[in-house]
């Protein structure tokens, strides 16, 4: 008969916890997680686009499947940082918002997203692309195939503006043009009040520079933003209104767009150009400033720069025609009417556009307006894979003449180095 | 058999951390080595992702900046806690009150931290410029013309209070005797701290400074939440380029390699520290 004493007790219960802990380890991690994964559906979404409207569409549509749903909502930087994990490991969600136009396409083409064109062709009810504007269906689009269906339509370049700081400072007109607006941003720069904001993040800068008809990329021929006595004078205007006429505080570097918003909230800034999606955050915060928003400036001519994010399916997603199911009812002509009435934001389907109380309302008219003007994308630079990168090496040399007033000849010239070398 | 017995005992006592250290630390750095050996489309590519990083002058840049926030806050964050702790280790009334409120910030959340001190520090909106303007003060932009410094300055501050606790543990240890012989020659307290205070705290000091050492040269999350790296590249930490590598740029083996050559600089200068603490001792 073996004795058993305490050390003996001991030494199986540590050889009993180090083989469950190996064997735990060993064991596939799938089968067991499989069938609670089978009835979870996941979906990446932007912070901020988080709208009652699109809930409700996911709930009824968890409800109708049967399904878990698990709607994560991120800020853009996080959401693309967890889907390129996401991608490598080959655990992906079953549907994502595109930050852009063109993301689906670098996506798709490295074999991480679906092509939605033969999804579409089977759906003639959902409209895709007969009902959708061209210019949100175009930018999507490689070589004949479609890597993300368009959810947002806006435009960055509208004019935000303080009805009651302008009128004091004797401008009952907003600015049309870029004289005009500065001449408006003196008059109304008082006190602790800028006569505008400009915005941190770069690519806020693509109206101004469209306006003098310089196009960020010609991936093609490894060209960026050029013509280059363009660039220089957009980009040296914009440090003007800075260090010369001090009628904008210099901007913080985060990750964060909206302090011009912010400025604008707390009536420390008459104007400032963004886009639709920062209507919202000052009617609901600021609701006794009186808010008026005009169509883009013109320089050497009028222009604004598309924006709007899409809806793509990973390709390695559980059931993508699941996923089909759930984008034909978010970019429903029923469910962005709701998500407008919401949120103000601005829609990418011709019938939202001629829907009586979209036509009726003043501010989506002038988003309208914006829309017309919008310059066109170079679909070559998503295409390339490096769209990233050169936008990171666009906004070190955009902070660095911004914020950090750097000259802007050379900064731009390192840009146009940097990137073409990046591609 | 006893020996056998007490041998197989041993490797059962072992081998949870055997296996911990080898399937969390060992593993993935062998993983990592064999990524830093492809380039960004997958292709065997030897050690030129390595090679490349003594010509990347993004990587050169972020890894001069990374030594001078180490180094700043090495220094600041190793004076302050020692002042706070030889200031905390005398009978003060409400000391342990001190003490804990002290240790606040370095047991806060980081994000917390960089969000906190991101809007205070906001020029526009932020609380610090509204005090400033309320005492007649012209306001700060810091964020914009010292971005580095400001980030060590939130750095030393989230830090202080335990780097402090390390030099008050290390303080206790010495035996008051010494003081009091030092008292009967004559020394005063200056004489005190740089004859007996600071020679005895020398291995805390060595403790101290390595692991301020590692996790400042590891830093990430604070320049990635206050700054975003900026403006332009000014905070882009070792760290952040090294993600914006993986992540933006979607280059895994080139910042596989990155990492690895961080792991190599910090051992070396570990066990650069660890050699002068010796010599100190001695």
């Amino acid at each position: 008969m073996p004795s058993y004493n305490r050390r003996s007790f001991l030494r199986l219960g540590l050889g009993v916890t180090v083989l469950g802990a190996v064997g735990a380890g060993c064991a596939p991690a799938k089968p067991a997680s499989k069938k609670e994964d089978s009835r979870t559906f996941t979906i990446y979404w932007n912070a901020g686009h988080g709208y009652q409207a699109y809930k409700q569409v996911i709930d009824q549509f968890g409800k109708d499947h049967d399904l878990q749903m698990n709607w994560q909502k991120f800020q853009w930087p996080d959401l693309t940082t967890k889907l390129t994990a996401d991608f490598r490991s080959g655990n992906v969600p079953d549907l994502v918002e595109e930050v852009s136009a063109g993301t689906g396409t670098q996506y798709g083409l490295a074999g991480n997203v679906l092509a939605l064109d033969e999804f579409a062709a089977a759906d003639k009810e959902f409209g895709f692309p007969g009902d959708f504007l061209d210019q949100a269906v175009v930018a999507r689009q490689y070589e004949g195939k479609t890597y993300s269906i368009p959810l947002h339509l806006t435009a960055n370049g509208l004019l935000f503006y303080n009805k009651q700081l302008l009128s004091a400072a004797g401008s009952d007109q907003p600015p049309s043009t870029w004289d005009e607006f500065l001449e408006v941003a003196k008059a109304t720069t008082k006190d602790k009040v800028s006569g505008c904001a400009l915005n941190s993040d770069p690519s806020y800068a693509a109206p101004y520079y469209n306006q003098q008809k310089v196009d960020f990329s010609g991936a093609g021929a490894k060209q960026f933003m050029l013509p280059a006595d363009g660039a220089l004078k957009t980009l040296q205007w914009m440090q003007d209104l800075i260090y010369t006429h001090k009628v904008s505080p210099a901007p913080v570097a985060t990750t964060d767009y909206s302090g011009p918003q912010k400025l604008f909230s707390a009536k420390r800034a008459a104007m400032f150009v963004s886009g639709p999606w920062d209507i919202g955050p000052i009617r609901q915060g600021s609701p006794d400033i009186e808010l008026g928003l005009a169509v883009p400036l013109t320089g050497a001519v009028q222009s604004a720069a598309m924006a709007g994010s899409g809806l793509m399916i990973p390709a390695k997603a559980k059931d993508p025609k699941l996923s089909w199911e759930l984008i034909t009812k978010l970019a429903a002509v029923k469910t962005e009417l709701a998500a407008t009435k919401e949120a103000g934001m601005s829609m990418p389907r011709k019938s939202w556009a001629a829907d009586p109380a979209v036509a009726a309302d003043p501010n989506l008219a002038t988003i309208a307006k914006a829309l017309a003007v919008v310059a066109k994308q170079d679909v070559a630079l998503s295409a390339s894979g490096k769209a990233a990168q050169v936008n990171e090496l666009w906004k070190k040399a955009y902070q660095q003449m911004i914020i950090q007033h750097a000259p802007v000849g050379p900064a731009l010239d390192d840009f146009r180095k940097q990137a073409g070398a990046a591609l | 058999m006893i020996r056998r017995r007490q041998a197989l005992t041993a490797w059962l006592f072992l081998t949870p951390a055997v296996l911990f250290f080898v399937l969390l630390f060992f593993l993935p750095i062998g993983n990592q080595l064999m990524t830093g050996l492809y380039d960004a489309d997958g292709v065997f590519a030897g050690l030129s992702n390595f090679s490349r990083a003594f010509r990347d002058p993004e990587v050169l840049h972020s890894f001069l900046i990374t030594l001078a926030y180490a180094a700043g806050t090495l220094v600041v964050g190793t004076a302050v806690g020692l002042g706070l702790a030889v200031i905390l280790n005398q009978s003060l009334r409400g000391r342990t009150l001190f003490r804990s409120v002290l240790l606040i910030p370095y047991l806060t959340s980081v994000s917390i931290i960089g969000l906190l001190w991101r809007n205070i520090l906001d020029p526009q909106v932020g609380i610090l410029n509204r005090l400033l303007e309320a005492v007649g003060l012209p306001g700060q932009t810091w964020l914009s013309t010292h971005p580095l410094a400001t980030i060590v300055g939130i750095t030393v501050w989230s830090g202080a209070g335990y780097t402090m606790v390390l030099f008050l543990a290390g303080l206790q240890g010495i035996p008051g005797l010494y003081y009091e012989a030092a008292r009967i020659d004559g020394a005063g307290p200056w004489r005190r701290f740089f004859a007996i205070t600071l020679p005895l705290l020398a291995p805390t000091t060595v403790f101290v400074s390595i692991i301020g050492l590692i996790g400042t040269l590891q830093q990430f999350a604070l320049p990635y939440i206050v700054t975003g790296g900026g403006p332009g590249n000014a905070t882009s930490l070792y760290a952040h380029r090294l993600f914006i590598v993986a992540f933006n740029d979607n280059d895994f083996g080139y910042a596989s390699a990155l990492s690895l050559l961080l792991l190599i600089v910090v051992l070396i200068l570990s066990l650069v520290q660890l050699r002068i603490g010796d010599r100190a001792d001695a």
